[in-house]
């Protein structure tokens, strides 16, 4: 057998054409998942991470909550949380979601963090209030950073769906799984392919995302321009 | 000695950063680079160490073109300091002095040995030796760098700008250090500065460049600041280079009157030892202004003299006793003198000759000090 | 669901020890000779890319692509030629993951160098290369051990995923837990993953405070 070969067999399989099993539906299946608990994460880092970011406290949690996710294994929290909470896919979204949050969570306080305090300095001392300097000059400025933590948390997603078709979760991860558990090496393989494309793509989705998120970010780090410095060379002169 | 034929350098976008210079760096002397910045001064300075490949003329060191010296081994013979001190973050103190003579072949301990005798003779104490470069202050640093960069006992010292990022009163402190030391060693050294003020008390001689390296003027300090070559560089040299030149000239030109306890209705109180302690008038106190000829320069003296409540700047010994004391008009006298170029050229007070000086200033220096006359140290 | 199968069976940890320790040895043995050679790759791809800016763009792209590839797909990509429950199977894509992180860091620090700690250098009659290693590398170490620490815990942690064809050591503990229903050892798997990169990671800051003085006397 050779690749050709067996990417034929999997592509030409009629039950992969049409109905459940569909390479369609399984795309469809994994990419709703995986934005399911991607959004699920949002909801809860992004928050917390502009209000770490902007008050500065809590920074050394984050890192340290970073550490310890990147320590666990996701096959075994996975497969614990179906044990405990039952079959079906909300068992399977609580450990996805729990992934994607720490890397959305870091990048958001970081990239609020990293905003030029010359930047906020002069937002605040032309009269800006505290929400509209974090919403209207540090989250611009923040955007490039957070989308490429969101793009580390869809990577970790996508990845983590597939694995967790051991444990009965639909999308593409079903191939790999299937073809594995009955030595089918053509719905492996397509299916491993398939997965490969998807993470490929996404990435470039985000590549596209921040490359234009960044002007934006670059046009608010201007801001200290009419702000901060004819003010400063009217004094000097 | 090392000299310039003709070098230029022009940059391969087209735009020539030095247009050709003939310079000769005189050996054992300190000869300073100034100019506005663009003026091509750094690059002038790289070339010796043939940082900076010249793209026409050449440059000569002891006689020799460095173009035909291998660059490590004429690198390792010239000692260079840089703004940033540049010193390596992985290594400690000791052991970034010791660099160039383990690049010799010293084996470690000869060049340990080498490296502490340095840091002491730039003033650091030995506790340091041991520490990393974070750990230091800007000032500290920079005494590093220089420490560094004398380690395998260069004739020549390239200095690029290396104190101009450290606040003003460490840098007077490295400066005063740097003439200490050079007093000591006698080394060729090419001072790279944008600071006109630093360029004067540094050099023994300075190079005042515009664009393009061309020399506007080439002058000791005392030259340059009362006759400069032209508009431009009298431009350069600000408006108070009259006042500037004062600071080359010693105090020790001033001639003192004898301490009286009243000055024109101000009483000097002076403590047991014989110092200043006030000048008071009407029951008030009020501080003493003092200079002291034997170190102090002629803009010190006129200093204290406007300061001075009464009109009157104390000059003081070396222990702070007062020996006599100078009027405005006194100490005004005495900047009518023609200047000297070295403080420690002269060794006595009264000006001799006012005569080359104009009639009012002499009038008025003699009409309101009297005891101008019975000056005497 | 448990059925009244309590979370842990303490017992069960006192029969296995023997069992476990050595689940953990061949999960440490998976996940950290890639780590390792990914090192040996890094630095004199690293030291090459500093020596030649043009090749890092490139070299930077391709891994920043292999590092978001699920690696359970790259696994069974890999049966194929390695095959399948091989070590080699899980140890060649941890590698290429291992390199995604140590480049750019090797670059960071190589680069990190300020420019004129360089011209210091090269003042003082440092050639290129000798630079590279004297000065350059020396003070890129912090970099690489920070780089290491990713690495590592990374690689600890999807080696388990080699479990689901057959070569995952201690992920071998989740598969067999969630067939037999029973979260003993699926507690046990997790705790040891966690506790040898945990392990891993202190040894690593012990290897800076030994390697890189200057960094850590530094921060004050």
């Amino acid at each position: 057998m050779n690749w050709f070969g067996w990417l034929h067999d999997f592509f030409a399989d009629p039950a992969h054409r049409s109905g459940p099993d569909s390479i369609l539906d399984r795309v469809l299946e994994h990419l709703a998942f995986s934005a399911e608990a991607l959004v699920l994460a949002a909801l809860l880092a992004v928050p917390l991470g502009l209000l770490i970011g902007y008050t500065g406290r809590g920074l050394f949690l984050v890192t340290a909550l970073t550490g310890i996710a990147r320590a666990l294994p996701t096959l075994g929290l996975v497969t614990l949380a179906v044990l405990l909470a039952g079959v079906g896919d909300t068992a399977v979204l609580l450990p996805l979601t729990a992934l994607a949050a720490p890397p959305l969570l870091v990048a958001t306080a970081e990239g609020i963090r990293g905003t030029d305090p010359d930047v906020r300095d002069a937002a605040r001392g032309i009269g800006l209030t505290h929400p509209q300097t974090l919403f209207q000059v540090c989250l611009p400025a923040a955007l490039p950073t957070l989308l490429a933590g969101a793009r580390t948390a869809a990577v970790q997603v996508i990845a983590t769906a597939t694995v967790a078709a051991y444990v009965g979760l639909g999308g593409l991860g079903r191939y790999v799984i299937d073809g594995l558990a009955t030595r089918d090496f053509p719905t492996t393989v397509g299916g491993a392919l398939l997965v490969v494309l998807l993470a490929v793509a996404v990435q470039l989705l985000f590549a596209l995302l921040i490359r234009y998120a960044t002007p934006r970010g670059a046009r608010t780090a201007h801001v200290d321009e009419p702000a901060g410095s004819p003010a400063l060379s009217k004094e000097s002169i | 000695m090392i000299r310039f034929e003709g070098a230029a350098k022009r940059h391969p976008d087209g735009t020539v950063a030095v247009r050709g210079l003939d310079l000769d760096v005189p050996a054992g002397r300190t000869t300073v680079l100034v100019g506005p910045s663009g003026c091509g001064k750094t690059t002038i300075l790289r070339m010796v160490n043939r940082m900076v490949v010249p793209t026409g003329g050449r440059v000569l060191l002891d006689g020799a073109d460095v173009a035909t010296l291998p660059a490590a081994q004429l690198r390792r013979g010239i000692g260079y300091v840089i703004q940033q001190a540049g010193l390596f973050p992985h290594r400690r103190v000791i052991d970034n002095v010791a660099t160039v003579p383990r690049l010799l072949g010293w084996d470690r301990k000869r060049a340990r040995a080498r490296a502490a005798e340095l840091l002491e003779l730039v003033g650091l104490p030995p506790e340091t030796a041991r520490r990393y470069p974070a750990q230091l202050s800007g000032g500290q640093q920079q005494r590093v760098g220089v420490a560094r960069a004398l380690a395998a006992d260069p004739p020549v010292l390239l200095m690029d700008e290396p104190f101009s990022a450290v606040d003003p009163l460490v840098r007077a402190g490295l400066q005063e250090e740097l003439l200490r030391l050079q007093a000591e060693l006698g080394k060729t050294v090419l001072f790279v500065t944008h600071d006109i003020e630093e360029a004067v008390r540094l050099g023994d001689r300075v190079v005042v460049l515009r664009e393009h390296g061309e020399i506007a003027q080439l002058a000791d300090p005392h030259t340059l600041l009362t006759a400069p070559a032209d508009a431009g560089v009298a431009a350069f040299l600000g408006r108070d280079r009259g006042l500037r030149g004062l600071g080359l000239r010693p105090a020790a030109d001033v001639p003192l009157a004898k301490l009286e306890p009243v000055h024109d209705g101000w009483q000097l109180t002076l403590d047991q030892d014989g110092r200043p302690e006030h000048w008071l008038h009407d029951g008030q106190r009020h501080p003493v202004p003092v200079f002291a000829p034997a170190r102090d320069t002629l803009r010190s003296a006129l200093d204290a003299a406007v300061l001075s409540p009464s009109g009157h700047a104390v000059a003081v010994d070396a222990d702070g006793r007062a020996i006599g004391t100078a009027s405005r008009a006194a100490v005004v006298a005495a900047l009518a003198a023609p200047g000297t170029p070295e403080p420690d050229a002269h060794d006595s007070g009264p000006p001799e000759s006012d005569a080359h000086e104009s009639g009012a200033h002499e009038s008025g220096a003699h009409g309101s000090g009297a005891q101008v006359n019975h000056a005497g140290r | 669901m448990l059925d009244g199968e309590p979370l842990v069976r303490w017992h069960w940890l006192g029969d296995h020890l023997g069992y476990l320790a050595g689940l953990t040895g061949d999960h440490a043995v998976i996940a950290l000779v890639p780590v390792l050679i990914g090192l040996l790759l890094a630095v004199p791809l690293g030291l090459a890319c500093t020596r030649w800016p043009r090749l890092y763009q490139p070299l930077a792209a391709v891994f920043n692509v292999v590092y978001a590839l699920p690696s359970l797909a790259v696994f069974v990509v890999l049966i194929p030629y390695t095959g399948l429950a091989t070590r080699e199977t899980v140890m060649v894509p941890l590698t290429f993951y291992a390199l995604a992180v140590l480049l750019p860091t090797t670059v960071d620090g190589l680069r990190a160098v300020p420019e004129p700690v360089r011209q210091a250098a090269t003042a003082m009659g440092y050639g290129p290369w000798h630079r590279l290693a004297a000065v350059e590398l020396p003070a890129a170490v912090p970099y690489l051990i920070a780089g290491l620490r990713v690495a590592a815990v990374s690689s600890i942690s999807l080696a388990a995923v080699g479990a689901l064809i057959g070569r995952g050591g201690l992920g071998y503990l989740f598969v067999d837990g969630f067939q037999r229903t029973f979260p003993t050892p699926i507690l046990a798997g997790i705790v040891l993953v966690a506790l040898l990169a945990l392990v891993c990671d202190l040894l690593l800051v012990a290897a800076r405070r030994l390697l890189a003085p200057w960094a850590t006397g530094v921060a004050r």
